[in-house]
């Protein structure tokens, strides 16, 4: 017997947004116009079925076999910018693989802005 | 409201039009008390004005938080259309929005007494920055060193802040002014 496991697009999102906010030197991850949309869509739609869903805004996924993230972030300038971007990479490969058993080809890092303060 | 003009209105099984029921929807007559038909139409067109005067009443905005949220998500994309490659290896590429490196760079121009940072513009090359940076100096600091001060700190923010080597940076004094 063989079986089959589907792992949705939603749940490798929710991860790699959980472990990308986790990472030191990250400030929050940055959802676009689609990204809000489609958030908007799927809050209303669990909040609907009393449900509070996981944040997934920022990150965005495609699976073909192996797994491909793009997640944006904003990060603090404090800390090197590149270095917390690869520091991303290591986390969210790590907790997708960890969490669904996919293997992640790559993990593109968007850093949209610099917060000075 | 304007509405089309036609040369006869809906006309009730009694004979009676819809619009005048319409125009007289707070009066009534004794054919409307007892007319099965009239007494529908009247019904149906009273919970129509209601529900139209409430819209028209519902002054609320959307809140604040979604009114931030929407406004943050359009600036993301306006920096997300910019981005430059920085050096990253097999986990997967990264890029940096060149407006926020701008913005770091300017910061630290600014830094320095009597420096005023006006325009920066960023360019990738293949691994490090090329940067055109325009400043406006107090005509007391301006000296030939305040530009090699603002050559060091922008420079060490390039690499601290972001992590990226400036190859080139053109500086420009645009302008003077008075403390």
């Amino acid at each position: 017997m063989t079986a089959e496991h589907v792992i949705a697009k939603p749940v490798v999102a929710a991860v790699a947004a959980h472990a990308a906010s986790g990472v030191a030197g990250v400030v929050r991850l940055e959802p676009g116009v689609a990204g809000l949309v489609g958030s908007v869509a799927r809050t209303a739609r669990q909040r609907f079925k009393g449900l509070e869903p996981v944040p997934t805004e920022g990150v965005r996924v495609r699976v073909e076999g192996r797994v491909w993230v793009e997640v944006d972030v904003v990060t603090s300038a404090v800390d090197q910018a590149v270095a917390v971007a690869r520091a991303v990479q290591r986390a969210v490969a790590a907790a997708v693989t960890e969490a669904t058993g996919l293997p992640v080809a790559a993990v593109a890092v968007f850093v949209l802005d610099i917060e000075l303060s | 409201m304007a509405m089309n003009e036609t040369d006869q209105g809906y006309l009730l099984p009694c004979g009676r039009d819809v619009e005048a029921v319409w125009d007289r929807l707070d009066e009534i007559d004794a054919h409307e008390l007892e007319c099965p038909h009239c007494l529908g139409a009247r019904e149906s067109l009273r919970a129509l004005r209601a529900a139209t005067e409430e819209m028209a009443l519902d002054t609320e905005e959307p809140s604040r938080a979604l009114f931030g949220r929407i406004m943050s998500a359009v600036r993301a994309e306006v920096r997300r259309g910019e981005v430059l490659p920085v050096p990253s290896d097999d986990a997967g590429p990264i890029h940096v929005s060149g407006r926020a490196i701008a913005a770091v760079l300017r910061f630290a121009a600014d830094t320095v007494p009597g420096v005023r940072a006006r325009h920066c513009h960023v360019v990738a090359r293949i691994d490090v920055i090329d940067v055109a940076l325009k400043l406006a100096v107090s005509h007391v600091n301006l000296t030939v060193d305040v530009v090699d001060v603002v050559r060091e700190r922008v420079t060490a923010a390039a690499s601290a802040r972001v992590g990226v080597r400036v190859n080139r940076l053109d500086i420009t004094v645009e302008d003077l002014y008075d403390l």
